[in-house]
C-alpha cells in the first residue's frame, strides 16, 4: 500500500493538469448534485447513524434545499440510541452529532442519563478514541440540552491523561499500548482536548495550551507536498485496519484544529501557505464519488471556510481559453472554498509569458476592473504583446483593508495558463507541378483552402509537387501551427503522411517524386490529397481534401518493398456467405423410347424366322415315346427346362439372385433327373434301330 | 477431529468458489478482479463500478503491487474476469506477470484494460499480445484541432470527443448513443494482420497522435481514423477483452461533464460516456452477445427419427435452435443470416437457414450424389457475437444393387433378344431331340 500514495500522486497531477497546471475551482453545482446522488437513503434512512449525520452535515454545509427528507427517521433512531441504557460512547457520540442537525426532542430524563454516562465513560477511559467519543458525547449535549451545568469534574486530569498520547513529532498514538503515531489520531485529540477545554468548569493551566499548540506547528512540519503545490497530510502505512488515506487524515486534523482555535483565545500562528496548500489539496481532488470522501472534503472545507484562524480566498478563472478573435476579456474571481465572495480587494495582472519560454514578462503590471454585479475581476482588452498561443499569467491578489489580513489569507501570486486562440488568416495558397531539372512550372493551380477544392493534377516520376500556403496571427504575425500534415492516399488505401515546413509566415512542401518512389511502393495511379492545419490556438483549424493528383512510377524492381496489409473492413468480414448448391451429376442421356421398342420389334424376328423355317422343314415328333414312363419323363424333362427359363423371366421381373439360384438348385437336380430319363431312353431306341 | 473440522472449515470456504464457478448455462461473468494504483480510483471512478456491482457482478479491489494477487489457486481460476485499471505498474504484485495474463484470456476469461500517457510497458505489452499497438512515443496523445471538446479550462485540445462507433447492437446496445464520447489518453491501433481486434470508436480524420508540448519534426505514427480509442477483441475461444488509451474515459468527471464538440451547435447535459462505459462492459462480462446452439437435428423428409446415415439424393431436413443470453435468461436469437453447410472437405451445400422467430433455424436440401463421411456445419460469426461452430458427422452412402432404376425402355432391345433366344432354345430342344 506503499504504492497508494504514489498512485495518489499520479491521480491528483492527472486531475490538476485537467484542471489546467496550478488553477483550482472553488465548489460548484456539481458538488450539489453529485451530494445527492451519493447520499441517497435507502427506504427513507441511511444505514447507519454516522451515515445520516455525514448526509445531513453536507447538505449543510452544501445548503441543498431539496435534500430527501429523513429527518423521520433519523429522530426515530437518535431518540432510539439514546433512550437505550446499552448504547456504547460511540452510539451516542453519532447520535448526538446527528442530532445537532436534525434537532430533535430529546427527553430530560434521557440527556440526564446521557450524561451520567458518558460522565462515567470519560472516567474510565484508557484509549484515545474513548475520550474522543465520550468528551465529544458531552461537548454535544452541552449544546442541546437545556441543562446548563455540564462540565468535567477533573478537566485537567483529563486533559493531561489525552495529552499522554501524543508523540515528540506532533502526531498520537490511538492507545498508550500501541506505539504507532498517526496524524488522524493527531486530529482526533485536538478535537478531543478542545471539547476539554470548553467543558472545563475554571481556566486550564495556560502552559498546557501552549504546549499543546508546540505539537501543532511541530505537526504542520511534517505535512507532505505534491508537485503542483498541494499540501496533505498523511500516515505512514500501518498494516492495521487503522490506516487512513491522506483525505480523512487531512480532515482530521483541519477538524481538530478548526475545534481547538474555536476554544482558544490565543495566536495559533500557523503558515498561511499551508493552509492554502490544504484548501487547494481538497479541491484539487474534484467530485469524488464515494460518500465518505466526499464528505471528508466537504466538511475539511466547511472547517477551512468557518475558522478563525485564516479563510483561503482562491483565485479561479471562469475560462483559460480566450479567443482574440471574439475579443473575449480575462475575468478573474476571487472567492472562498464555497465560491462565496471575498473582502474587498485588487487583483493585479503582474507578468504572462509564452509557455515553455522563459522570455522576460511579455505585459505589464497592470489591475484589474472590479465588477460589483457580477463579483468578476476583469481586463477588457488584452494588452497588445499578447498574440494567439499558450501562455502563463501571474496574478496578485491585495487585500483592500489591512485588517482583513488577519482573517484571509491569499496567494501572493498565482500562475495561471492561460490560451489565446484567434482566426487564422491563410492566403496564397497554390499547388504546383514542377519540372525536376529546370524547376519549369508544369501546371498551376490556385487553392482555396477555406472552401472547396478539387485540384486534378497528374505528374511523373521525374516531378515535383509544391504545395504553398501563408499563415498569419490576427496580430499579423507568423503563426507556426502544431499540426501541418499533407497526406497523400494512394487507391489501395496506403497512406503517406508529410509535415509541411515553414520559414516565417511561408508554409512550402516540395515532393520530389524520383526521391519518394520506393516509399511510395511504386504503386502508380491515383493519390487523394488532404492537408490538416490545427492548433490549440487556431479556431479555423481545418481540414481539407485539395484534390487529387494522378502518379505515373515506373515498374516495382523485383525486391522492392511491398506495401504494408490493410486492415480489412470489419464488416465485409462477417456478412453471411455466397450459398452453394451442390450440381448432381446429368442422368445419361437415353435414346427415345420408340427407337427402343422398334429394336425391341426387331428382336423378335428371328425367333419368326426361325419358327417360319422349322414349318418349311416340316418338322415333326415322331420320335416323341409312345411307352407312357418314357413319355411322361419327357413331358417332365422339357417342362422342367421351361420352368428354368420361366424362372429367368421371373429373376428379370423381381426375384433376387439367392432366391432364383434356390429353385435353380431344385430345378437342376430334378431336370437332370428327368433329362438322364428321356435321353437314355432316347440313346437306347437310337441304338436300337442301328442295330436293327 | 481437529483435521476434521479444519477440513469443514475448508469446504466451507470453497463453497463459495463453487457456487459462483463459470457455468456455460449462464455466461455472465460474476467475479472480477480489480487491479488498481491506488484506492482512489475507487472514488474517482465509482460510477462505472458501481454500475457493474449493481448487475450483480462481484469486483475484488486490488491493488496492482499487491503480494498476495494470484488468478489462479489449486488450476482454478477464482475470477471470471479481470479490470486492469493500473496504467503506471511496471511489475504486478504477486504471481501475476504478462504470461498469467494472458493464460487468463488464453482460458476463455475477460479482460478489460486501461492506460494512459503513463502506461507502463507492461500493460503495452499486454495490450500487444491481444493484437493492439499503443503508441512507442510515451509522451504522445490524441490530439485533434477539429473534434475537441470545448471547454473554459482546456485549451491543448487533448480532451476530444468522438462519435465514430462501431456499427454493431451487440456490441454497443441497442440504444443509440446520442452524446459523443469524450477522451483524453493515448492512441492505438490495430494490428492489420489480426482480423480478432475490432476498432469501436475510433478517432476522427483530423486526429494525431503526438506530444503536445514540443514541435512536430517528422510525421506522426499515427493519425486520423487509424487512431483507435477503444478496441475490443474476442478471441476464438469467445475470450472477450477491451482496450482503450485513456483510463478517463471511465472517470466520473468525464461521465459526468456536459459535452459540446467543437464546430457543432449540439450542448449535451452529459457526454455519452456513460451509457458507452455501461453497454460495452455489458458485452466485454457476457451480458450480451453470447449465444448458444442447441437442438441440432437432421431427419429424411417424412420421417420422424434420425438416421444414422443418408442415401445420395435423399431429401433431408435440419434444423438447429439458437439462444442469445440476455443477462438473465436464454432469449432466442432472430437473425436472417445463420447458415449451414453439407461438408466433405470443402462445403457441397451451403444454405441460410429460415428462422420462425423463436430460436428455431431450419432448412431443407437434397444430399449431393457424393458419398463420403459429411458433416453438418453451423459456422457463425457475427460482429459482437459469441461465435457459434458446431458440427454433426453424418455418412452418406452410395444406391444399394436393387435401388437402381428397372425396366429401362432403353434396353428392352437386349431383354427381348435374351427371352427371344430362350424360347427359340425351347423350342429347338423340343423339335431336337423328338424330330424324325
Amino acid at each position: 500500500m506503499a504504492r497508494s500514495l504514489a498512485g495518489f500522486l499520479v491521480l491528483l497531477l492527472v486531475v490538476s493538469i485537467c484542471e489546467g497546471a496550478s488553477l483550482f475551482q472553488p465548489i460548484s453545482d456539481s458538488h450539489r448534485s453529485a451530494a445527492l446522488e451519493l447520499f441517497t437513503p435507502d427506504h427513507g434512512s441511511f444505514k447507519s447513524l454516522e451515515e445520516t449525520y455525514e448526509a445531513l452535515r453536507t447538505f449543510q454545509i452544501l445548503g441543498i434545499e431539496k435534500k430527501p427528507d429523513v429527518t423521520a427517521a433519523a429522530c426515530h433512531s437518535i431518540s432510539e440510541t439514546v433512550g437505550s441504557s446499552s448504547s456504547s460512547p460511540k452510539d451516542l457520540f453519532y447520535a448526538l452529532k446527528a442530532n445537532s442537525i436534525a434537532e430533535c426532542k430529546i427527553h430530560e430524563k434521557a440527556s440526564k442519563d446521557i450524561i451520567s454516562s458518558l460522565n462515567a465513560a470519560v472516567r474510565g477511559a484508557s484509549s484515545l478514541l474513548d475520550f474522543y467519543y465520550s468528551v465529544g458525547g458531552l461537548v454535544l449535549i452541552k449544546g442541546q440540552s437545556s441543562e446548563a451545568d455540564i462540565h468535567l469534574a477533573d478537566a485537567d486530569g483529563v486533559f493531561r491523561s489525552v495529552k499522554a498520547f501524543s508523540q515528540s513529532d506532533g502526531r498520537w498514538r490511538y492507545s498508550s499500548n500501541n506505539p504507532e503515531s498517526s496524524a488522524f489520531a493527531a486530529g482526533i485529540a485536538l478535537e478531543t482536548l478542545s471539547g476539554i477545554v470548553s467543558l472545563a468548569s475554571s481556566e486550564l493551566d495556560q502552559s498546557l495550551i501552549n504546549t499543546l499548540m508546540n505539537d501543532i506547528s511541530k505537526l504542520f512540519d511534517s505535512i507532505e507536498k505534491y508537485d503542483d503545490g498541494t499540501l496533505y497530510f498523511n500516515d505512514k502505512l500501518v498494516d492495521g485496519h487503522e490506516y487512513q488515506g491522506p483525505l480523512s487524515t487531512a480532515s482530521s486534523v483541519l477538524r481538530g484544529l478548526t475545534a481547538f482555535a474555536a476554544v482558544t483565545t490565543g495566536n495559533l500562528n500557523l503558515p498561511e501557505d499551508k493552509i492554502l496548500g490544504l484548501a487547494k489539496f481538497f479541491l484539487g481532488i474534484g467530485v469524488p464519488g464515494d460518500a465518505k470522501d466526499f464528505f471528508y472534503q466537504i466538511d475539511a472545507l466547511a472547517c477551512l471556510e468557518s475558522n478563525r484562524v485564516s479563510i483561503p480566498l482562491i483565485l479561479s478563472l471562469p475560462s483559460t481559453v480566450l479567443s482574440l478573435t471574439k475579443k473575449d476579456s480575462l475575468k478573474v474571481r476571487v472567492t472562498t472554498v464555497f465560491g462565496s465572495n471575498a473582502p474587498p480587494l485588487t487583483v493585479k495582472l503582474v507578468g504572462g509569458s509564452s509557455s515553455g519560454s522563459k522570455d522576460a514578462s511579455l505585459v505589464e503590471s497592470q489591475e484589474l476592473k472590479f465588477d460589483q454585479g457580477s463579483g468578476l475581476h476583469t481586463l477588457n482588452d488584452l494588452p497588445k504583446s499578447i498574440d494567439v498561443g499558450s501562455y502563463t499569467f501571474v496574478f496578485e491578489v491585495v487585500l483592500q483593508e489591512p485588517e482583513d489580513g488577519k482573517v484571509y489569507v491569499t496567494e501572493s501570486q498565482t500562475k495561471v495558463p492561460i490560451f489565446i486562440t484567434g482566426l487564422i488568416k491563410i492566403e496564397n495558397s497554390e499547388i504546383v507541378i514542377l519540372d525536376s531539372d529546370l524547376g519549369s512550372i508544369e501546371s498551376q493551380k490556385k487553392l482555396d483552402l477555406a472552401g472547396k477544392n478539387a485540384a486534378s493534377l497528374s505528374a511523373n516520376h521525374l516531378q515535383k509537387l509544391r504545395l504553398s500556403f501563408q499563415l498569419s496571427t490576427p496580430r499579423g504575425r507568423a503563426f507556426k501551427p502544431h499540426q501541418a500534415f499533407l497526406k497523400l492516399r494512394h487507391e489501395s488505401k496506403v497512406e503517406h503522411i508529410f509535415v509541411v515546413g515553414n520559414s516565417g509566415k511561408q508554409f512550402e512542401i516540395v515532393l520530389n517524386f524520383l526521391g519518394l518512389v520506393e516509399k511510395f511502393f511504386y504503386l502508380t495511379g491515383k493519390y487523394d490529397m488532404e492537408l490538416t492545419v490545427g492548433d490549440a490556438a487556431m479556431e479555423n483549424s481545418l481540414l481539407v481534401a485539395i484534390g487529387h493528383i494522378e502518379l505515373d512510377l515506373p515498374e516495382a524492381p523485383e525486391k522492392a518493398p511491398r506495401p504494408p496489409p490493410q486492415p480489412v473492413d470489419p464488416y465485409s468480414r462477417y456478412g453471411p456467405k455466397a450459398e452453394i448448391t451442390h450440381i448432381f451429376r446429368a442422368p445419361e442421356k437415353r435414346p427415345p423410347q420408340e427407337l427402343s421398342l422398334a429394336f425391341l420389334g426387331l428382336t423378335i424376328l428371328p425367333l419368326l424366322g426361325f419358327l417360319i423355317g422349322l414349318l418349311r422343314l416340316g418338322v415333326n415328333m415322331k420320335n416323341f415315346p409312345t411307352k407312357p414312363v418314357p413319355a411322361t419323363f419327357a413331358v417332365l424333362f422339357h417342362v422342367g427346362i421351361g420352368a428354368v427359363l420361366l424362372l429367368y423371366v421371373f429373376f428379370w421381373l423381381k426375384l433376387d439372385l439367392f432366391q432364383t439360384l434356390k429353385v435353380l438348385g431344385f430345378l437342376g437336380v430334378f431336370l437332370v433327373f428327368v433329362g438322364h430319363g428321356t435321353l437314355s431312353h432316347l440313346a437306347a431306341a437310337s441304338a436300337k434301330l442301328k442295330s436293327a | 477431529m481437529r483435521s476434521l473440522s479444519f477440513f469443514f472449515v475448508f469446504l466451507l470456504s470453497l463453497f463459495p468458489i463453487l457456487c459462483f464457478s463459470f457455468n456455460p448455462e449462464s455466461p455472465t461473468d460474476r467475479r472480477v478482479l480489480v487491479l488498481l494504483d491506488d484506492f482512489s480510483l475507487k472514488s474517482s471512478h465509482s460510477i462505472f463500478f458501481n454500475s457493474l456491482k449493481s448487475r450483480g457482478l462481484n469486483l475484488d479491489f486490488k491493488l496492482s503491487d499487491d503480494p498476495s494477487l494470484s488468478l489462479q489457486r489449486y488450476g482454478q481460476y477464482l475470477y471470471d474476469a479481470l479490470i486492469i485499471f493500473s496504467p503506471s505498474t511496471e511489475k504486478f504484485g504477486g504471481s501475476l506477470d504478462l504470461a498469467a495474463v494472458i493464460d487468463f484470456v488464453d482460458s476463455g476469461h475477460d479482460l478489460i484494460l486501461a492506460a494512459d500517457s503513463t502506461a507502463s510497458d507492461l500493460i503495452k505489452n499486454i495490450a500487444t499480445e491481444c493484437g493492439v499497438d499503443f503508441d512507442e512515443d510515451s509522451s504522445a496523445m490524441v490530439i485533434d484541432h477539429k473534434s475537441y471538446a470545448i471547454s473554459g479550462t482546456e485549451g491543448e485540445h487533448t480532451l476530444i470527443v468522438s462519435d465514430d462507433f462501431i456499427q454493431s447492437d451487440a456490441i454497443l446496445g441497442e440504444t443509440k448513443i446520442e452524446a459523443p464520447v469524450l477522451f483524453k489518453g493515448i492512441a492505438h491501433s490495430v494490428n492489420a494482420a489480426n482480423s480478432l481486434v475490432l476498432k469501436v470508436l475510433s478517432a476522427s480524420p483530423s486526429a494525431y497522435s503526438a506530444n503536445p508540448e514540443s514541435k512536430l519534426l517528422s510525421p506522426p505514427l499515427l493519425t486520423g481514423s487509424a487512431i483507435s480509442l477503444v478496441s475490443v477483441v474476442q478471441a476464438r475461444n469467445n475470450a472477450r477483452i477491451m482496450i482503450t488509451g485513456s483510463l478517463d474515459l471511465f472517470s466520473n468527471r468525464l461521465l459526468r461533464t456536459a459535452v459540446q464538440k467543437s464546430g457543432s451547435q449540439d450542448k449535451y447535459d452529459k457526454s455519452g460516456n456513460e451509457l458507452f462505459v455501461t453497454e460495452i462492459s455489458k458485452w466485454v462480462f457476457h451480458e450480451r452477445g453470447h449465444l448458444k446452439a442447441v437442438n441440432l437435428r437432421h431427419l429424411r423428409v417424412g420421417e420422424t427419427d434420425e438416421p444414422a446415415m443418408y442415401r445420395i439424393k435423399d431429401d433431408l431436413k435440419f434444423s438447429v435452435e439458437i439462444y442469445e443470453w440476455s443477462g438473465k435468461s436464454w432469449e432466442p436469437y432472430v437473425a436472417d443470416d445463420v447458415q449451414v453447410q453439407f461438408y466433405m472437405m470443402s462445403p457441397y451445400v451451403l444454405k441460410t437457414l429460415s428462422t420462425n422467430g423463436k430460436g428455431l433455424y431450419h432448412a431443407s436440401f437434397k444430399v449431393p450424389d457424393v458419398y463420403g463421411v459429411f458433416q453438418f456445419k453451423v459456422d457463425y460469426h457475427r460482429l459482437g457475437y459469441a461465435s457459434l461452430s458446431l458440427s454433426k458427422q453424418i455418412p452418406v452412402r452410395p444406391f444399394r444393387h436393387n435401388e437402381y432404376e428397372r425396366f429401362i425402355t432403353t434396353a428392352f432391345p437386349y431383354y427381348g433378344a435374351s427371352f427371344t433366344m430362350m424360347a427359340g432354345f425351347f423350342i429347338f430342344s423340343i423339335l431336337f431331340l423328338y424330330n424324325k
